[in-house]
This record gives structure tokens, C-alpha cells and sequence, in this order.
């Protein structure tokens, strides 16, 4: 199983007048990578699928907001007020 | 509205959750079926989850009064339609 969450390093101007973001994070989502839904692919239970937001695991993708971006190096300095 | 509220249980909440659960699927699979309309587990599944979905709503609307107006549900003596709570204020 592939990560659901990609990282990139943007370019950082010399110039910047803010903190820079070093690392910046983005989300590929399961569908992405599935041409066409297959028949009979596993089921969450009818309660399970309405926590998840989808009948099928195989296509459930989190979401954790910003704190995806914790730990990774300068995520959180634009946070910060600069001064 | 508020003279007559309807009793509100732990029933209540467990049938209601239940029906939100079942709606899910059915909203899951209709959509599914719409590119898959070959897939004959799916449909079986389907109709079966629609037979359950129409069994709680019978148990809740009989226990808590109609989950639907303008003729998609019964009502007793007097009209429950108008009887709280809302669907906002549980």
C-alpha cells in the first residue's frame, strides 16, 4: 500500500520575506489510481461506512488536516507569528 | 409545537442512527450501480438493504410517529406531523 500523503520541497527565494515552508505536503486519493471501481471489492459494515464516508476501504482516504504536516521540517513556522 | 413533544429514548437515537446508516449504504450502491448496472450481487444487495431500510422505518415511525409528510407516511390520532422534535433538534 502506497502512502496516501506526497511531499515536496518548494523552491525558497533568498528574497523571502517570510519564514519559509520547506516542505509542503499534498494528498493522493485512492480513486486516483483506479481506473474502474472492480465488482465485489471488500464492504465496511453500514456503520462503519458512515464514519468512513464510503462503503469500500479500498477507496477510504484520511484526512487529518494540517496536522499532516507535523513533525516535517518548517510546517509549522509560517504558523508562528514572526516576531 | 412544544405542548406535546414526542418521548425521545435511547430507541429513538439507535433507530434513527441505524436508518442514517442504511441510507448511507443505499446512497453508496445506488451510485455505484449507475456505472455498474451488470453487477447482479450489487443489485441483490441493494434491494435487500432497501427491505431493512423499510423495516426500521416501519419500527421507528411506528414507536415516534411519520419520518416523511404529504403521504409517505401514516399518522395516528392526532397529527403527528407537527409534533416535536424536529429533525434539528434531536
Amino acid at each position: 500500500m502506497y502512502s496516501q500523503v506526497r511531499v515536496y520541497y518548494p523552491y525558497v527565494s533568498p528574497f523571502d520575506p517570510c519564514p519559509p515552508i520547506r516542505v509542503k505536503t499534498y494528498q493522493v486519493n485512492p480513486q486516483l489510481f483506479m481506473q474502474f471501481q472492480p465488482e465485489n471489492m471488500r464492504q465496511f459494515t453500514p456503520a462503519e461506512a458512515l464514519i468512513h464516508g464510503t462503503l469500500w476501504p479500498d477507496l477510504y482516504s484520511s484526512y487529518s488536516g494540517r496536522g499532516d504536516q507535523e513533525g516535517l521540517e518548517g510546517a509549522y513556522d509560517n504558523r508562528k507569528p514572526s516576531r | 409545537m412544544t405542548t406535546a413533544n414526542r418521548p425521545v429514548d435511547e430507541q429513538f437515537y439507535q433507530l434513527l442512527r441505524r436508518l442514517q446508516e442504511l441510507d448511507f449504504v443505499l446512497v453508496e450502491l445506488n451510485l455505484y450501480l449507475d456505472t455498474h448496472p451488470h453487477d447482479a450481487q450489487a443489485i441483490e444487495q441493494y434491494n435487500q438493504t432497501a427491505q431493512q431500510r423499510w423495516e426500521v422505518a416501519q419500527e421507528f415511525e411506528s414507536r415516534y410517529g411519520p419520518l416523511m409528510n404529504f403521504g409517505h407516511s401514516y399518522s395516528d390520532y392526532p397529527w403527528q406531523w407537527k409534533e416535536a422534535p424536529w429533525p434539528w433538534q434531536v
